[in-house]
């Protein structure tokens, strides 16, 4: 067993490489996306104007009640149709960034519910306007708030990156189904690819927590010591 | 004298519950008056009208002479003449002491930074907090020192009027003399303040004018040592006795 592994390993680590490459590309993307709709949307649902917050719950409520693999399938078919036509790992891409929007919105929404009203109040009392307190008072202490359902959400898409797979972007799991109908290997293969996903995995969860860290403020972050 | 605020004929009401019903007083320049009454009758809402945090149903208030009450008034101006200290001191969670008294100088007053922040360390020395707590954030201060920040973050904006709502009621008994202290000095040096409070002993020696209020009306006004001492109205009278009940046991709520 241990002798197949290095085989693949050494046999065929540049595709595994290129695989790993396509994964970060996606997740790093589709997050980036995410966290900037996300951060839109909840803004727009906690204090917009009500239509503008009644569509916002419309998006998420699509985009969480159907299947990621649907809305995957719906950009990278369906947009054709209308005169947009992507390439698999943009499709990918942009699919799995509208649907983290989604849920970080949520995520936000709730971190910034969680600041006490007493906040505002004080913001508005010293002269700041509604968005001036949002951006100066309520923001800083919401994204401490959401910080660790965001750290969730990256982990979460690392492997949701995988349903690339279908729209044939040679992302890790592509290429481990690939590796493997070469070489019959299909158990060593994907213990190769486990090994790459959770090392993965475990790195962002310490990368995130360390920023946590380092961000936290005493009586404000979930995660900072000495509360 | 110069009128700094104006209070005229004030009405608020939360669905059927009505909480203020025809307010009616002045602030002149200077002056330090009291507001003391029972839970629940209109004292902190009439506070909120004043900041224009809350809106209310009928009345006008005036600020300077000017009125502020007027549809298409510029709120968060108004505001920024206007300093509130809230009972459960409200500092920004997310910035230290010196930050907290900052973030209206740089960002409403549109200060420099290196002026905003000399002019931040002036109001927490004149409230007592001194260089070591100024990077402190509010976790980590005790309720007397949270006041004092929010008492120099109201300050440093240098506000035509400050607004006390019960600054001491969540308090440990031991730090209320500190932020009285505190606002005893402040109105001695000449600032213009409304408190509300159930402290009847800095109302004794600060006031200029007490206002009992009870179901969203001023029933009873004079100077400290009629009010306080020689209440004429009845529901002053028990309301005040109960308060002295508390004061000779020498226990506060």
């Amino acid at each position: 067993m241990i002798d197949d592994i290095l085989y693949i390993v050494e046999r065929y680590w540049p595709l595994l490489l290129e695989g790993l490459k396509n994964t970060i590309i996606i997740t790093a993307a589709s997050y980036s996306i995410g966290v900037a709709l996300g951060l839109s949307l909840a803004l727009l649902r906690s204090y917009g104007p009500k239509a503008l917050a009644a569509a916002v719950t419309a998006y998420v409520e699509a985009f969480r009640g159907t299947p990621m693999l649907v809305q995957l399938f719906i950009v990278y078919y369906s947009l054709p149709a209308f005169g947009i036509v992507l390439d698999p790992l943009t499709a990918a891409i942009v699919a799995i960034g509208l649907n983290s929007g989604a849920y970080q919105s949520e995520y936000f929404r709730g971190a910034l519910a969680a600041i006490p009203r007493g906040q505002w109040e004080a913001a508005l009392s010293i002269g700041l306007r509604k968005w001036a307190a949002v951006r100066y008072v309520i923001l800083p202490q919401a994204w401490r708030v959401a910080l660790p359902a965001l750290t969730n959400e990256l982990i979460y898409l690392l492997k949701y990156s995988s349903i690339a797979y279908f729209v044939t972007v040679p992302e890790l799991v592509f290429m481990g189904k690939y590796i493997g109908s070469r070489t019959y290997m299909y158990l060593q293969v994907y213990t190769v690819i486990t090994v790459i996903y959770v090392t993965l995995a475990l790195t962002i969860s310490e990368g995130m927590s360390r920023l946590e860290r380092r961000l936290s403020v005493p009586g404000v972050s979930i995660t900072g010591r000495g509360q | 004298m110069t009128v700094v605020l104006k209070v005229e004929d004030l009405w608020k009401s939360y669905k059927k519950n009505e909480v203020l019903r025809g307010v009616t007083f002045s602030v002149n320049e200077g002056e330090t008056k009291v507001i003391i009454g029972p839970s629940g009758t209109g004292k902190s809402t009439l506070l909120r009208c004043i900041n224009l945090l809350v809106r209310p149903d009928k009345g006008r208030i005036f600020l300077d002479g000017e009125e502020i009450t007027r549809p298409g008034i510029n709120e968060a101006r108004v505001r920024s003449r206007i300093g509130f200290v809230f009972q459960h001191f409200n500092l920004f969670l997310h910035l230290t002491a010196l930050e907290n008294v900052m973030l209206g100088l740089t960002k409403v007053k549109g200060m420099p930074k290196e002026k905003a922040e000399e002019a931040a360390k002036k109001a927490l020395l004149s409230v007592g907090i001194t260089e070591d707590l100024w990077h402190k954030y509010p976790a980590q201060l005790s309720g007397g020192q949270k006041q004092r920040v929010a008492i120099a973050r109201a300050i440093a904006m240098n506000p035509r009027l400050i607004l006390f709502d019960e600054p001491t009621s969540a308090l440990d008994p031991e730090l209320i003399g500190e932020v009285l202290k505190v606002m005893e000095k402040l109105a001695k040096e000449g600032m213009t303040m409304l408190v509300v409070t159930h402290e009847i002993g800095f109302a004794m020696k600060v006031a200029d004018e007490v206002m009992f209020m009870d179901g969203g009306r001023i029933i009873e006004r004079g100077p400290p040592q009629e009010v306080i001492l020689r209440p004429k109205n009845e529901r002053t009278r028990r309301f005040l006795s109960r308060i002295w009940e508390l004061y000779d046991l020498g226990v506060r709520g």
